[in-house]
């Protein structure tokens, strides 16, 4: 599909979101993420590879000692360690849609310069140069507007945060005359309910009733005193 | 259109992008054309929806389901590469000569660096032996003053399937870094090629002092000329992406980074697999005493032709895809 990405205007660059410009030119906001949380799935990685090293390593040693022949079995030790030192980052990207276990952590993922799957050689180029962003990586995460190390700059790639779904609070009814910021508040305030103490539910929905009332009479005749959260849930969520 | 009504039309729409994201997701080979031009027309229509929610509805949860369902989208049916299969036949008949036509000139540049490199060592070697030997190290030095390679412990101490293993792990291991070096402007390729070259010329040089270099060249004609060819390579390799990263120019280097790097990846990709094949010869020809030395001069030729063979391919042809 034909897509683009947006041409550079002449503001400061946005460090938390890339413009692309999708099927029909409808404009996207591709998620950076930043070096930070990239940095702490990097870490996560490590660790993981670390440990996994580690038990290659013990099971090769039992194997060694419970009489198995022994000059190929370390050949093979040998060869898998450089498997899995070269091998890890770029076979669980390749593996799991652009995703290590450190970026799964973290919610992150690697796509194309257009959002898109990476190509298999653009995982293996932004791999093999991990060595060398191990020392200038973080440096030049930092100064780009994209977040971008050496490796996502030779391969064309972009490491996005995941967007998070949002809950499905789908409003039946909506009062007259109200736009996108009303809604937005009723909807953010039903979503969290839930995670407020009773008592700042009962305030905020009671005040939200009363306002609701206020600008449309006819769509709330009248107020449940008694558990006004539930009154809200009842006049967006239910005909 | 209101927000209720919004809601009401299009949300099946959105439910079915959903669901054919999520059997993409799961098994994207088992989708039939009517399932891929399904997801397509979905995919358009909520990309339509979202610009739709943006600007009518921003901020509102349809508005951030939208938004996250047209990116998953453009994640699933956005390709910008080949899709073809990967062919082993096709890569190294193509796309690997190709590639290695592309950065030859690098090529040459990094033998250029090695064989100055090497010849500086075999001059220092000759001039200031005590600083050559420096560079073997005092058990490799005590060694050779008994008339002993540090070579012959490959034969006899270490098992020829360990030896074989840690040298083509290790041989690739500095490809690797060769090559991503020269990302960074080149540097790391200049470092891997000059400490190699001098490395061989002091060795080469001081063998020749203890009257062992007949030996020393015995040992390396069999793996040698291709370990140095590859290296040379995939160090040329890594020196045209530094070329693309400070040189600048058409087409930008949003553009030419990514082209370089992928051409210098085919290179490394087609040199890599040589290195195991040498990690052997290495480890079970080299140090043998029942191989004539005719015999590894022979196969060390021999493997050096083939690979030049593959690498250039003389039956490409510029016009063929």
């Amino acid at each position: 599909m034909d897509q683009d990405r947006a041409p550079e205007s002449g503001t400061l660059p946005d460090r938390e979101s890339e413009t692309i410009f999708a099927l029909d030119n409808v404009p996207l906001e591709l998620p950076i993420a930043g070096a930070a949380s990239r940095s702490l799935a990097a870490s996560i990685d490590y660790l993981l590879l670390g440990m996994l090293g580690i038990l290659w390593l013990v099971a090769a040693i039992f194997a060694l000692s419970s009489g198995l022949e022994g000059g190929w079995l370390a050949a093979v030790a040998i060869g898998g360690l450089f498997l899995l030192d070269w091998g890890y980052f770029a076979g669980c990207e390749l593996a799991f849609g652009g995703r290590t276990p450190g970026k799964v952590a973290l919610g992150l993922r690697v796509v194309s310069r257009t959002g898109g799957k990476a190509a298999p050689a653009a995982i293996l180029v932004r791999n093999f140069v991990r060595l060398v962003d191990l020392f200038v990586g973080v440096p030049m995460m930092a100064a780009d507007p994209l977040a971008r190390r050496l490796g996502d700059r030779l391969a064309g790639t972009l490491v996005l945060r995941k967007a998070a779904a949002p809950a499905e609070v789908v409003l039946v009814r909506v009062p007259r005359g109200w736009g996108a910021r009303e809604i937005a508040f009723v909807e953010a305030l039903l979503e969290r309910l839930d995670e407020l103490s009773p008592e700042r539910a009962r305030e905020l929905s009671r005040r939200a009733l009363l306002w609701i009332q206020k600008s449309d009479p006819s769509f709330l005749p009248r107020i449940d005193e008694d558990d006004p959260a539930q009154a809200l849930r009842r006049a967006f969520l239910t005909n | 259109m209101d927000y209720q009504r919004f809601l009401r039309t299009r949300e099946p729409i959105w439910k079915g992008l959903e669901e054919g994201l999520l059997r993409a997701r799961q098994r994207a080979t088992a989708l039939r054309y009517p399932d891929l031009e399904a997801l397509a027309v979905h995919y358009r229509r909520v990309l339509h929806d979202f610009a739709l929610a943006r600007s009518r509805f921003p901020r509102t949860r349809a508005a951030e389901r939208l938004a996250a369902l047209a990116l998953e989208g453009t994640y699933v049916l956005q390709l910008d590469h080949e899709t073809s299969r990967f062919g082993i036949a096709r890569f190294l008949t193509r796309t690997f000569p190709r590639a290695f036509r592309e950065v030859s000139p690098q090529i040459a540049v990094a033998a250029a660096l090695f064989v100055a490199s090497a010849v500086f060592g075999l001059f220092l070697s000759m001039v200031q032996p005590g600083m050559a030997l420096a560079f073997l190290g005092p058990e490799a030095v005590e060694e050779l003053s008994e008339g002993k390679l540090w070579t012959d412990a490959l034969g006899t101490v270490i098992p020829p399937s360990i030896s074989s293993s840690a040298i083509a792990t290790n041989n690739m291991s500095v490809a690797i870094t060769a090559w991503a070096g020269g990302a960074l402007a080149g540097l790391g390729a200049f470092y891997v090629l000059l400490l190699n070259g001098l490395l061989l010329g002091a060795a080469v040089g001081i063998t020749a002092h203890y009257d062992l270099a007949g030996r020393l060249l015995t040992f390396v004609s069999a793996h040698g000329p291709l370990e140095i060819t590859l290296i040379l390579v995939t160090a040329g390799a890594g020196l045209s992406v530094g070329r693309a990263l400070v040189e600048a120019g058409e087409p930008p280097r949003r553009e030419s980074l990514p082209n370089a790097a992928r051409a210098a990846l085919s290179v490394l990709l087609g040199s890599l697999p040589w290195f195991v094949i040498l990690g052997l010869v290495e480890g079970f020809v080299s140090p043998s005493p029942d191989v004539p030395a005719a015999s590894k001069v022979l196969l060390g030729l021999t493997l050096e032709s083939l690979f030049l063979v593959v690498a250039w391919n003389p039956f490409l042809r510029e016009s063929q895809g």
